[in-house]
């Protein structure tokens, strides 16, 4: 059992919590305390493996030779699509988050459902599997496969346990997130039958040897898939509807880890596939990035729903991720790796501190709230922290992510870059500015007087259940805002290399490193750095200051 | 006249269903109150045999992997794969038309027989390359059916949509016949083969493109593809659910692989009057499957939603015979396996709820997955795979006929194809929100407890085998694509010549 596992750790990761929620789903109604109790320790023994399992290779190391599944799977007429698994720099971190996240969604919202909570978390169970299948996914069918499988059970998710619009908003997010991806199949299917494989270094380069309008279109049919998952504006609008309708831990989930799969597909298929045609596009999705970004936050800031208000604010923060794509520089890429686990980090306890505040309260609009603070002070705490983290103050984590992306987009070179850093800066004060006029009125705005007001149905401050949950998440937050380096180590390498064979003359060069993911020499390294156009200055960042 | 144990093995697996199909009425016969109910077990344990024994029949000669003929009838993989097809159709019917009669309160031998007959037409149809042979088995399949639709006779829909039916589909009959004269006139021969052979040596004929295309809407109307489609929601309407979902199923698929056999088949597709025919399919294909999906959309009825999305389904199909590749027309054959899954389960969801009569709107269906979870769970798998989600059966099915199409260069087409099933998803998951995400009203809660408790294994048994398909389908395409549908193909008939 042990040997197979240790050669099989990412099958087992993948279909572990589908087997383990498809088991608690026949559990009986009646059982449904035990059901929770088994599900929540499934997913806590996932991320302890896991952890365990992927944080013991050195991060420097070629570790994607050693966490690496390839056999072939079905090769029925024609085309052969190959079951491939593996970690490397670019997910390992957004692996971790996912098995990280699952387990404390779980405990966090243990009381929220009261109904057949042992199929929703059976459910969680099973949206984990496709999760972290599609992190892993080598193979682009392979990719598809969990990417839309894992849309059917966030869908049952917020349509079963969401809120009064609850089918309204499930069928908005199946259809708008399917109608992107299956325009992308399209694409998908041209590449693969001329390239003859799913796999994306082959088809990579056979996508090089098209003519560049013909890319530009793949590259758009792809884009648009993972665009509408990001979400990139203006094809957020099904964002505000899943979130606000979904349950907590629906909301939390699909903040934290569903909305990553967007920004990691741009990462790892669409921008070493069609160079080109990335930087080609560059601009509009700096520029759309930046309309999110300060558009996000105006929006915020006129909600009068707390948790319309923290969905805005994703659109807003996945804007930086997306700005930090763009720039196509070393760091402002790694600070997009970084702000998509900020991200996930910050918003998701942003979601579960108001899913915490909405069981107490059953109302989650801000002017039924004031004066919060003097009847929950840890809850008060916890949520200020977590806020400070979400509008990006130095010594938290959102500082670091958004420090790298707008440095990036600055020295990238691309002569916009200067003007869209300083309207993005804008975006970072606006976020400030929402945040804490939210938290000034929830938390230190006079008590609402008012008999069914929020404020007075509080009575007891956070359990220690709850408390558990929020402790790990405020370690993250300092320990990411204080050492980044540990998180951004393992994807420096991968990136470097991503980005130096994008910019390469020569297309030879460019197919390289997805063909062999670890052959780029320290010479790769400074060739990627210079070609960045900014040389003397993205060193200094990405490299020594950081390491410190 | 000899027969040799070939002949035998050809014509045994239709002989014994026809047998008996004509025993069962002389059962049904017996008026006696006291053993009325042993006889009809009786009936249905015959129909049940004579069934099982031609698909014994069939998947010996498969294994053996033997191309047996009697005479016209070719019994060649391909005719076996149709009559695996059909016998396990039937089958299926047959379970969910046991608990579907018992809900309705109406039962008739002669319903049996009449289903038997129609299955050995549908054999038939699909194994003979014999154009007047082929004629007969379209016969033999239509004429019950349009009884078959009519059987509860006591509901007015019910006689209008056989009436419906049966004129509509003497037209396409009589289509099919005068295509087979022109043809035989033209050509002096009444085979495929020496058809095809005629057609290439005296070029393109305006009279044979004329017989072709009465041919083609014989087949059309069978397939129920656009502009011959509109007796199909009417037609599921009025006849009960197994026999909807047989018509849906069977109907279709032998029509298809009887289409196989006569135009890629046999006028192929490079020719003239076959470049002509598939043009003419490309259109329809397209057509078929916007105006299936969008008249889907608005329907309240789920019987008539089903009906819609036959169609929809149909112009997947086309779209195979668009692509005309051998890959596409293994796909095709694949996805009508799982089509069959699809479908006996869609239709016989409705029976194993104990929606019987008018109750077969979408509010019926309301909080009906929480009462029986299992159910409600395949009816799911059933929807999502109708709805082409992976990691479904119906997922590969259109996986591998869109692949084909873009691989040919139809890439606009597959973008529409795309686009139909994403509009496809919305009425599919119509069924999905009212199964388990609506409560059912306070009415029909009472409506439900005063009512005795619905009794349906077998139709749910049905269901469950259906789900289980579908989930094999989309986990072990291998099995199903190059063990059963590319041999099908490969040994059955040689589609590009």
């Amino acid at each position: 059992m042990t040997e197979w596992m240790s050669n099989h750790l990412l099958t087992f990761l993948v279909f572990a919590p589908a087997i383990w929620g498809l088991l608690i789903l026949c559990f009986p109604e009646k059982q449904a305390p035990l059901a929770k109790l088994l599900a929540i320790f499934g997913a806590a023994g996932l991320f302890f493996i896991s952890a365990a399992r992927l944080l013991t290779i050195p991060p420097e190391g070629p570790m994607n030779l050693v966490f690496a599944e390839h056999m072939p799977w079905f090769s029925v007429v024609g085309l052969p699509v190959e079951y491939s698994l593996s970690i490397d720099g670019l997910n390992l971190w957004l692996v971790l988050l996912t098995t990280f996240l699952t387990p404390l969604t779980m405990l966090g919202t243990y009381r929220s459902v009261t109904q057949r909570a042992g199929s929703f978390m059976a459910l969680i169970l099973i949206l984990e599997s496709g999760m972290l299948g599609a992190f892993m996914a080598q193979d682009l069918l392979f990719f598809y496969l969990f990417w839309e499988a894992m849309l059917i059970p966030m869908y049952f998710v917020i349509g079963i346990w969401g809120g009064d619009e609850r089918k309204y908003a499930a069928n908005k997010f199946f259809l708008y997130t399917l109608s992107g991806s299956l325009l992308w199949l399209v694409a998908l299917l041209y590449l693969a039958t001329k390239a003859g494989t799913f796999a994306p270094g082959i088809m990579a380069a056979t996508a090089l040897g098209l003519p560049f309008s013909v890319q530009c279109t793949l590259f758009l049919a792809f884009a648009l898939a993972f665009a509408i998952k990001v979400p990139l504006f203006p094809l957020h609008t099904w964002l505000p509807d899943a979130h606000v309708q979904a349950p907590t831990a629906g909301s939390v989930i699909l903040a934290g880890v569903l909305l990553k799969l967007g920004s990691y597909g741009f990462l790892r298929f669409a921008l070493p596939m069609f160079p080109d045609a990335f930087s080609h596009y560059a601009k509009p999705i700096a520029m759309l990035s930046v309309i999110a970004i300060v558009y996000g936050a105006l929006v915020a800031m006129v909600q009068r729903d707390i948790k319309k208000l923290v969905a805005y604010s994703s659109v807003s923060h996945m804007g930086f991720v997306m700005l930090g794509l763009a720039s196509m520089t070393v760091v402002g890429t790694q600070g997009a790796m970084l702000q998509m686990l900020n991200h996930g980090i910050s918003t998701g306890a942003l979601f579960l501190l108001v899913g915490m505040l909405y069981d107490r309260a059953h109302t989650r609009m801000i002017s039924d709230f004031g004066g919060v603070a003097s009847k929950m002070p840890v809850f008060t705490t916890f949520f200020f922290i977590v806020t400070l983290s979400s509008i990006g103050l130095p010594l938290t984590n959102g500082f670091v992510g958004e420090f790298l992306i707008l440095n990036g987009t600055y020295i990238s070179g691309f002569p916009w870059g200067r003007v869209f850093a300083t309207v993005a800066t804008l975006g970072v004060l606006l976020g400030a500015v929402y945040m804490l006029w939210m938290v000034k009125k929830v938390f230190w705005g006079p008590e609402n007087p008012d008999e069914d007001s929020g404020t007075q149905h509080l009575h007891s401050d956070l359990s220690v259940r709850e408390i558990a949950v929020m402790v790990p998440i405020v370690v993250l937050i300092f320990w990411m805002g204080l050492h980044p380096r540990s998180f951004i180590s393992v994807s420096e390498q991968p990136i470097v290399n991503l980005l130096h064979s994008a910019k390469a003359p020569d297309p030879r060069v460019r197919v390289q490193p997805m063909l062999k993911p670890e052959s780029a020499t320290k010479d790769g390294l400074k060739d990627g750095l210079a070609a960045d156009g900014a040389a003397p200055a993205a060193p200094s960042i990405s490299g020594e200051e950081v390491r410190k | 006249m000899n027969l040799t144990s070939q002949n035998w093995a050809a014509l045994m697996p239709l002989l014994v269903p026809s047998v008996a199909a004509c025993l069962i009425p002389i059962a049904s016969l017996d008026k006696d109150q006291d053993t009325v109910k042993s006889v009809r077990a009786a009936m249905f344990g015959m129909a049940l045999l004579a069934l099982g024994v031609s698909f014994f029949y069939f998947t010996r000669i498969w294994a053996t992997g033997q191309n047996v003929f009697f005479s016209n009838l070719k019994m060649d993989r391909l005719g076996q794969f149709s009559g695996i097809f059909v016998t396990v159709a039937a089958m299926m019917a047959l379970l969910q038309l046991w608990d579907h009669l018992h809900h309705e309160g109406w039962m008739k031998g002669e319903t049996l027989s009449l289903l038997l007959f129609s299955a050995v037409g549908m054999m038939l149809f699909a194994s003979t390359t014999n154009l007047l042979m082929m004629f007969l088995g379209l016969e033999l399949l239509s004429l019950p059916l349009y009884v078959l639709t009519a059987t509860v006779r006591f509901r007015e829909e019910s006689i209008e949509g056989g009436m419906k039916y049966f004129i509509t589909g003497a037209v396409a009959s009589s289509c099919f016949l005068m295509g087979t004269v022109l043809l035989y006139g033209l050509t002096g021969t009444l085979e495929l083969d020496g058809i095809g052979t005629a057609i290439l040596t005296t070029g393109a004929d305006p009279l044979i493109l004329v017989g072709a295309v009465l041919l083609l809407m014989g087949f059309l109307f069978k397939i129920s593809a656009v502009p011959f489609h509109q007796w199909t929601p009417d037609a599921y309407e009025a006849s009960p659910h197994p026999i909807a979902g047989f018509m849906s199923v069977a109907t279709k698929g032998v029509a298809v692989i009887a289409l196989m056999r006569a135009f890629p088949g046999a006028i192929g597709l490079h020719t003239a009057t076959g470049q002509r025919v598939g043009m003419a399919l490309a259109v329809l294909a397209a057509a078929t499957m916007i105006i299936g999906n969008l008249s889907a959309l608005p329907q309240t009825n789920v019987k008539r939603m089903l009906a819609y999305s036959s169609i929809s389904h149909a112009g997947y199909l086309l779209l195979g015979f668009v692509a005309g590749t051998p890959e596409a027309y293994t796909g095709v054959l694949f996805y009508l396996v799982i089509y069959l899954a699809m479908n006996m389960a869609a239709f016989g969801m409705l029976t194993a709820f104990g929606l019987v009569g008018e109750h077969t709107q979408f509010e019926d269906l309301r909080g009906l997955g929480w009462k029986r979870p299992v159910l409600g769970v395949a009816a799911v798998i059933t929807m999502l795979s109708l709805a082409g989600i992976p990691p479904m059966g119906g997922f590969f099915g259109k996986y591998f006929i869109f692949k084909e199409l873009v691989k040919t260069g139809h890439v606009g087409l597959a973008v529409l194809g795309v686009t139909a099933s994403l509009v496809s998803v919305y009425y599919y998951l119509r069924v999905v929100v009212a199964l388990f995400l609506e409560q059912p009203s306070e009415s029909q809660v009472r409506e439900a407890s005063e009512k005795p408790e619905i009794q349906s294994f077998l139709s749910t048994t049905t269901v469950l085998i259906c789900a289980a398909i579908i989930l094999a389908g989309g986990f072990f395409q291998n099995l199903l694509v190059d063990g059963f549908a590319a041999k099908a193909l490969k040994e059955g008939i040689e589609i590009l010549r």
